[in-house]
């Protein structure tokens, strides 16, 4: 059997991780990606052995050609299949995967090859533990592991796939998030959740953050439930999905649907009360102690290091 | 129009036991509803304005609960398990939908429990689908669908037949009444065998090898009891992480 893989690409999210994966057992790996030409000329200099390109027509999204992409990636016949968990590239993922009988993996960590056999690592109960799959046919891959820095590499070629029977999925409109999109981008978060008692102490949060040069997040209770932070602060994994290189969760207990947001951070730092809470155990440092005693003495130490 | 609905397709992962050896065990435990199952019947109520919902489901757990909430009648493969392998369980429910007859909507919950399973249940329908969908309504003879995809959402018309991956971004605000419940236990309930369906498993194997921890290491445990001290050693150890 072959041992190529396709990585099917709808935005950057976790290219490098899957590539590295991807790279455990095959020579050639090549990249789809069903998105506009700069995407594709991005994925061309990450070191992929063959870039093809499906743009979609204007105003029509990646979905509309599941069953196209399928089609005409059915001759490369990979051993292994990734896409992200990002919506339209599982759904892209469904229909390449249907067309290769092949196996679906959801959350998967890596990949390892042992001998002859291909080993899939996926995340499980609620990612206290990893579980090892073996696989004899083909793999597809829903992957949520680490991601990398990109290489500089040689751009290849780009193959163009001609677009054509788009399924009738039309875009009427985008809704962007009402408020700033700083925390997408921000390098430090500061995010405070229910350990918090009154709305006037978010102040001690923005002390903080102004201090840490960092933007507010919060979870949805925060936000839903009281209304002392607005939706676009809220972090998790059906609001805002953000990859700081500092998170620091405040008097939050650490739901998966919250952590799912912060997956990508590079330390989380939780600052609570109750020794069993679940963010101490999905974190990097945990402080154990009264968020009304730590929060202004974690100011001061940021104010003393400019 | 006509919804097949999914719902309680999986065991709650939060409810695994882990042992101290990594390996995991569900002592007594029973398929549940996820979080988004209850976003999969509001969109089915709002597409479907009247006619009828029917909720598909495998295994054991509450088999009344969609039926709670507006489905007319519901049909159950009750020896369909948990798979290692999701397209097993993904052509389980494309078969039972196939096996209720033609539906313009299929909606089924956008689970992170197990988007694995979501994947292929739309693979093995091979219908035009949307996943992350947070609302659906008819508009002139279409479907208007927003979906969230990263932090902003997307307004899509789209025909049918179609498939819908939706996802909740609340708990339920509506949970059923007690009457509503047992009314439920009262409606049209269809249990099938994986023989009566035909269904013969058509993958090659995948296997489980083991469960364990993650080589992550622990999380550094700091005592605030002296809030300063905490502290100074908290941004020691942010120093030489370099991110500060
Ligand atoms: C469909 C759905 C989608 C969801 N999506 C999201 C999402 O995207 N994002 C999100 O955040 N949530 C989401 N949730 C909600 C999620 O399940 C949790 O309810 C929520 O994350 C909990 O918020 P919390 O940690 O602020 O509150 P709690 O769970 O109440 O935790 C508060 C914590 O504060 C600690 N604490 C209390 N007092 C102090 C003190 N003085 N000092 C220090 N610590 C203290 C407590 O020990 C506790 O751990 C979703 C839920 C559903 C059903």
């Amino acid at each position: 059997m072959s041992m190529k893989s396709l990585i099917i690409i709808t935005d950057e999210r976790r290219v490098g991780g899957m590539l590295m994966a991807a790279r455990t057992l095959s020579e050639q790996v090549i990249a789809v990606v069903v998105g506009s030409p700069s995407l594709a000329e991005t994925v061309a200099t990450w070191g992929f052995e063959r870039v093809l390109n499906l743009e979609p027509a204007s105003g029509i999204p990646a979905e509309a050609y599941a069953a196209l992409l399928a089609e005409v990636t059915a001759d490369i016949k990979p051993r292994l299949i990734l896409a992200s968990d990002m919506p339209s590239s599982r759904v892209l993922l469904a229909a390449v995967a249907a067309k290769q009988n092949a196996a679906i993996i959801g959350a998967v960590r890596a990949i390892t090859v042992c001998g002859d056999t291909i080993i899939t690592s996926r995340s499980m109960a609620d990612d206290k533990v990893l579980e090892d799959i073996k696989t004899a046919g083909v793999i597809a891959g829903i992957f949520i592991g680490d991601d990398l820095e990109k290489p500089q590499t040689q751009a290849v070629a780009i193959e163009h796939i001609e677009q054509k029977n788009a399924a009738h999925i039309k875009l009427k409109g985008i809704i962007e998030p009402e408020g700033n999109a700083g925390l997408l981008t921000a390098a430090r978060v500061v995010s405070v959740g229910s350990g918090i008692k009154a709305k006037n102490d978010i102040k001690l949060i923005e002390e903080l953050a102004q201090a840490a040069q960092a933007e507010i997040g919060c979870t949805l209770p925060i936000c839903d439930d009281v209304r002392w932070l607005p939706t676009h602060r809220v972090v998790g994994s059906t609001h805002n999905q953000i990859a700081p290189e500092l998170y620091i969760a405040i008097g939050i207990s650490g739901q998966p649907q919250h952590l799912a947001g912060v997956r990508d951070a590079k330390i989380v730092v939780a600052i609570n009360n109750d020794p069993e809470a679940r963010i101490l155990k999905n974190c990097n440092y945990g402080i154990v102690g009264d968020l009304y005693k730590i929060v202004p003495a974690l100011t001061a130490a940021f104010k003393n290091l400019v | 129009m006509k919804v097949i609905t999914v719902f309680k397709w999986l065991r709650n992962p939060q409810d695994a036991l882990v042992k101290a050896d990594g390996s995991i065990e569900w002592p007594g435990v029973k398929m549940s509803a996820n979080d988004d199952d209850p976003a999969v019947m509001e969109i089915a109520a709002a597409l479907a304005s009247g006619d009828e919902i029917i909720a598909l489901t495998i295994g054991d757990g509450d088999l009344a609960w969609a039926a709670a909430r507006g489905a007319t009648r519901t049909t159950v493969i009750t020896d369909a398990l948990t798979e290692v392998n999701s397209s097993v369980t993904g052509a389980i429910l494309a078969a039972a939908v196939k096996h209720l007859g033609d539906a313009e909507v299929i909606i089924i919950g956008d689970s992170s429990w197990d988007y694995g399973v979501v994947s292929a249940f739309i693979g093995q329908l091979g219908r035009p689908a949307l996943a992350g969908v947070t609302a659906a309504q008819l508009q002139e003879g279409c479907i208007q669908v927003t979906r969230k995809l990263g932090s902003v959402s997307q307004v899509l018309e789209v025909n049918t037949p179609l498939v819908l991956a939706a996802m909740a971004t609340q708990s339920e605000k509506n949970e059923p009444s007690m009457k509503q419940v047992l009314t439920a236990r009262k409606k049209p309930m269809e249990k099938l065998t994986l023989e009566e369906l035909g269904f013969s498993s058509p993958f090659t194997t995948v296997s489980s090898l083991k469960t364990r921890f993650p080589d992550t290491p622990p999380a550094v445990l700091i005592k605030g009891d002296d809030p300063v001290c905490a502290c100074e050693e908290l941004m020691a150890a942010l120093h030489t992480e370099g991110v500060l």
